[in-house]
């Protein structure tokens, strides 16, 4: 789910990079002293996610986990991915740092949109709890996919094309990664019920 | 302690998650390629991340003007290979698609000492020629470099083919990258944390 450097537009990376800093400040002014391990967890959850590799028919995607990250952290899950996502650059050149702006908010809006939509749900009954943790998870990959595309309009001219394979490729990754999410949230419930803020 | 608890079984889970899949992956998302140069082909290998062939994908060659000279498709082993007399550098591009993209520049073949090599190579066999009284006339320039150029290559194919090996695994990702990212990222959250922390104290 990342886009590599060189690809993109000038406008596109600075209007994505302009997007982040603005998640950016605003995550960062919301994390409070005593959250910051649960942040660094996530960040390492997310960093190593990009390395599960789920083979779907000629193409393969990875697991992003931005969900989980999202419903756990609300705006804080901007600088969390962030973090995740300059150590992918760096390390395993996954995306790159030109495109760190674009892919942050590709990745971290949705986190925080699905915060806000499921966070009702969350916050209730172990049941609905799981269901509302199935579909943010799912949600959440679903609107990076077309975050990406949106990205890629510029450089890949067919709107529809794109998004249709980046969706047909994500489909499996959302169910799975909405499974994870909605265990996570139950989990996180019986055990330690204040990580759902 | 159940937060230390928590969070080791959290990166152990990732961990094992890792070597169940990472092993089994077919494909994966980095791009990368290796391409070198034999006489005036250019040849090329184009692969993901770890280790898998990148199939039918478009490769773009640039020479230094940044003009598209060349435009060809990897095989199925992810292969591809051209004809240039272009001797200078040359960027080649793979755009895999989806967003994926990699790039290689090909340095330039230094034609200075190409022809120096060829002028010694040359007195060289005329004293050589000399020595051994041969009339000059029995070997050809052409025919020796040549065969020069056949030795070399068979003897250059096992370094060739190391090199390339070894590219290969430094653009594939090992646990010490991800060993070490974990490290880098709680290191940059508890820098983070100390420095909230003492604006908190102040």
């Amino acid at each position: 789910m990342h886009i590599s450097e060189g690809v993109l537009s000038t406008s596109v990376l600075f209007t994505g990079a302009i997007l982040s800093i603005a998640g950016l400040a605003l995550g960062l002014r919301r994390i409070r002293n005593a959250d910051i391990p649960k942040v660094a967890v996530l960040s390492s959850a997310f960093f190593v996610a990009s390395l599960i590799h789920i083979p779907i028919g000629p193409s393969s995607a990875h697991l992003v986990l931005n969900g989980l990250v999202g419903v756990l952290l609300g705006w804080a899950a901007f600088p969390s991915i962030f973090v995740g996502l300059i150590l992918q650059a760096l390390v395993f050149q996954f995306g790159g740092l030109t495109t760190l702006g674009v892919n942050t908010f590709a990745m971290a809006m949705p986190g925080v949109v699905v915060y806000f939509a499921f966070k009702k749900f969350i916050k209730k009954g172990r049941n609905t709890a799981f269901i509302g943790g199935v579909l943010a998870g799912a949600s959440a990959i679903i609107l990076s996919a077309v975050l990406i595309s949106i990205a890629l309009l510029e450089t890949e001219k067919s709107f529809i094309g794109i998004a249709g394979t980046f969706l047909a490729v994500h489909l499996p990754i959302a169910l799975i990664e909405g499974i994870i999410t909605g265990f996570v949230v139950v989990y996180l419930k019986k055990v330690k019920p204040e990580a759902l803020g | 302690m159940k937060k230390t608890l928590f969070i080791i079984l959290f990166v152990f889970i990732f961990q094992s998650l890792i070597v169940l899949f990472y092993s089994v992956s077919t494909e994966a998302h980095k791009v990368s390629a290796y391409v070198y140069r034999e006489g005036d082909k250019v040849i090329g290998e184009c692969y993901f991340v770890d280790g898998a062939p990148c199939k039918n994908s478009k490769v773009e060659v640039y020479d230094k003007e940044g003009r598209k000279i060349v435009e060809t498709v990897t095989d199925e082993k992810g292969n591809f290979s051209f004809k240039t007399s272009n001797k200078d550098e040359l960027k080649i591009v793979i755009p895999a698609g989806e967003g994926h993209r990699a790039e290689y520049t090909l340095a330039a073949l230094e034609q200075v000492t190409a022809k120096n090599e060829i002028k010694k190579t040359g007195t060289q066999q005329s004293r050589q020629a000399q020595e051994l009284k041969l009339p000059e006339s029995l070997i050809n320039k052409d025919e020796l470099r040549q065969i020069i150029n056949e030795a070399m290559d068979s003897k250059l194919q096992g370094l060739q083919n190391e090199v390339r090996n070894i590219r290969k695994q430094l653009d594939t990702i090992n646990y010490r990258d991800i060993i070490g990212g974990i490290g880098y990222i709680f290191g940059v959250w508890g820098l983070i944390m100390m420095l909230k922390g003492k604006k908190n104290a102040s």
